[in-house]
C-alpha cells in the first residue's frame, strides 16, 4: 500500500512540473544576446558615441552653443552670443549610418560615416566597437578663391576614430575613443598635420529618462591648445532627446574641439549649450 | 497483483503524456493601444508555443526584443523604459484548457510579463485538424497589473489597457 502511495505522489509531482517541462522544451535557442542602449544619443557630449540611428531613421539635430559663462552680466553670461550647428544623421543599415552638418561660426560643412564593427554580447564579447570617419570642409569667400595660392584641398581636414564602449551595468557605460585628426593645412610650418588623441566618455543614468554624460579628449602629440572637457545631461522626452552641456570648447565638430580648444575650465571659459534631436522614420 | 497492475497503468500513463504534443516556433502575438497622439502597436512573429493534447496544457513564450514597432524609437522606449527587456527578456504564459465547446475554448493560467505573474482567463478558439492545432484569442491586459509605469511627461500618452491578439498554428511533434 505504501508503495502505491509513493507512486501516486511521484505521479502527481510529475504532473505539477509538466507545464515547466513544456516551457523547457521551448528553451533551446542560443542566439547571442546583444547588449543595447549604451548611450541615449548618437553623441556622448560633442564626440560620437557608439550609438547609430536605427535603419531607416532620419535624425535631425539642432545644436546651440552660447558664449562663455565668464563674459559678464553685460553679455548675460554668454547668452548674447550663440552659434549653431544643424545636422542630419541617417541610418542606412542597422550597422551603417551617415551624417552631414554645418557649423555657423566656423563656416564648416562636415560629413561623417559610422560603422558598427562588433557588438557587446551578454556573457560574450565585452565591447561594442564602432568606426567613425569624418571630413570637414571650411567654406571660403570668392575673394579668397581668386588668390594664387588658393587650394581647395587646404580647406579640408579629417577625423578617424575607433569607438570602444562597454556597458558596465544598466546605468553606467564607459567609452574609449582613439582618434587621429589630420589637417591638410596647419597654421605654422613646424606644426604636425596629424594629431593623435585619446577620448574618454562616460554615461551614468540618474533616472530612467535622465543621464549625466562626461567626455574628455587627451592630445598625445604636438599639443598647442587645451584638452577638451565636457559635461552634459541627456533628458529623454519621448519623441526627442534634449541635451544640456557645459564645455570649454564652443566647437561642435571633432576636428575643432579635439585639438583647437582654447578655453580653460578654471578661468571660467565655459560654454553652455544644448542639443535637440528629433527622429523621423522614413522607411522600415 | 492488483497493486502491480495499478503501478503499471500509472507508469504507462506517464509515458503517454509525451504522445500528443503540438509545437510552434513562429506564432504571432501583437498588441494595440489607442493613444491621442498616435496608436501604439507592435507585432512579434517569433512566438513559440507547446500544446499537450492529453493534459490539455498550453504554454507560450516570447522574447520582448522580438516585438517590432513601426517606429524604431518606440521600440527603443518599449524595451529600455517600459518592459526593461534587459532585466526581463522573456514573457511566458503557462496554463491549461478548462472548458471546450465546439471551437470556443477557455484557457486559464499564469501570464508573466515584466517579471510579474498574474492569473488570467482567456476566451479563445482552439481548433484541432489532422496534425495541426490552431489557436487564436484576443484579450486585455492592464499595465498596472505588471508594474509597468507610465511617466507623466511623455510624447506618446499610453493607455492603461492594452489589447493583445494571439494567432498561432502548432504542428504535431513526430
Amino acid at each position: 500500500m505504501k508503495k502505491l502511495i509513493i507512486f501516486i505522489i511521484s505521479f502527481s509531482s510529475f504532473f505539477a512540473t509538466a507545464q515547466d517541462d513544456l516551457l523547457n522544451m521551448l528553451d533551446n535557442e542560443h542566439e547571442p544576446k546583444y547588449v543595447s542602449y549604451l548611450f541615449k544619443g548618437t553623441k556622448v557630449v560633442n564626440g560620437q558615441s557608439v550609438e547609430l540611428p536605427a535603419k531607416g531613421v532620419l535624425q535631425f539635430n539642432i545644436q546651440h552653443r552660447f558664449g562663455t559663462l565668464n563674459s559678464g552680466l553685460y553679455n548675460l553670461y554668454g547668452l548674447d552670443f550663440s552659434q549653431v550647428r544643424l545636422s542630419f544623421d541617417y541610418g542606412i543599415k542597422d550597422w551603417l549610418a551617415v551624417g552631414v552638418g554645418r557649423s555657423s561660426s566656423l563656416k564648416t560643412i562636415d560629413g561623417n560615416s559610422k560603422i558598427t564593427i562588433k557588438r557587446q554580447v551578454k556573457d560574450g564579447f565585452p565591447f561594442t566597437i564602432v568606426a567613425n570617419s569624418g571630413v570637414y570642409l571650411k567654406q571660403w569667400q570668392y575673394t579668397e578663391a581668386e588668390k594664387e595660392d588658393f587650394l581647395l584641398t587646404n580647406q579640408l581636414s579629417y577625423v578617424n576614430q575607433i569607438l570602444i564602449a562597454r556597458k558596465i551595468n544598466r546605468n553606467l557605460t564607459l567609452q574609449l575613443s582613439p582618434t587621429i585628426v589630420h589637417y591638410n593645412l596647419v597654421e605654422i610650418k613646424d606644426e604636425a598635420n596629424d594629431k593623435y588623441a585619446i577620448g574618454f566618455g562616460a554615461r551614468q543614468k540618474l533616472t530612467k529618462r535622465i543621464s549625466v554624460n562626461s567626455e574628455c579628449f587627451s592630445q598625445l602629440n604636438d599639443k598647442r591648445n587645451n584638452n577638451v572637457l565636457s559635461l552634459g545631461f541627456d533628458i529623454e522626452t519621448g519623441g526627442h532627446v534634449f541635451q544640456l552641456h557645459f564645455s570649454n570648447s564652443s566647437a561642435m565638430i571633432d576636428s575643432e574641439f579635439i585639438a583647437q580648444t582654447t578655453g580653460e575650465w578654471l578661468k571660467g571659459d565655459i560654454y553652455f549649450g544644448f542639443n535637440i534631436s528629433r527622429v523621423f522614420t522614413l522607411s522600415k | 497483483m492488483v497493486r502491480k497492475i495499478i503501478n503499471l497503468v500509472l507508469l504507462l500513463s506517464c509515458f503517454s503524456v509525451n504522445a500528443q504534443k503540438y509545437l510552434a516556433k513562429d506564432g504571432v502575438i501583437s498588441f494595440f493601444s489607442e493613444a491621442p497622439m498616435e496608436d501604439i502597436k507592435a507585432i512579434n512573429n517569433k512566438v513559440s508555443a507547446v500544446y499537450d493534447n492529453d493534459t490539455k496544457q498550453l504554454v507560450f513564450q516570447l522574447d520582448i526584443k522580438d516585438f517590432i514597432f513601426p517606429k524604431a524609437l518606440m521600440q527603443d522606449h518599449f524595451n529600455e523604459n517600459y518592459l526593461e527587456s534587459d532585466l526581463y527578456p522573456k514573457s511566458t504564459f503557462s496554463g491549461e484548457v478548462v472548458s471546450q465547446r465546439l471551437g470556443n475554448t477557455i484557457v486559464e493560467g499564469a501570464l508573466k510579463i515584466h517579471g510579474k505573474t498574474t492569473k488570467i482567463k482567456v476566451d479563445g478558439i482552439l481548433k484541432k485538424e489532422n496534425n495541426i492545432v490552431n489557436i487564436s484569442a484576443k484579450f486585455i491586459v492592464k499595465l498596472e497589473d505588471y508594474d509597468i509605469e507610465i511617466p507623466t511627461i511623455v510624447m506618446y500618452k499610453i493607455a492603461e489597457e492594452i489589447e493583445i491578439k494571439v494567432n498561432i498554428e502548432l504542428k504535431e511533434i513526430e
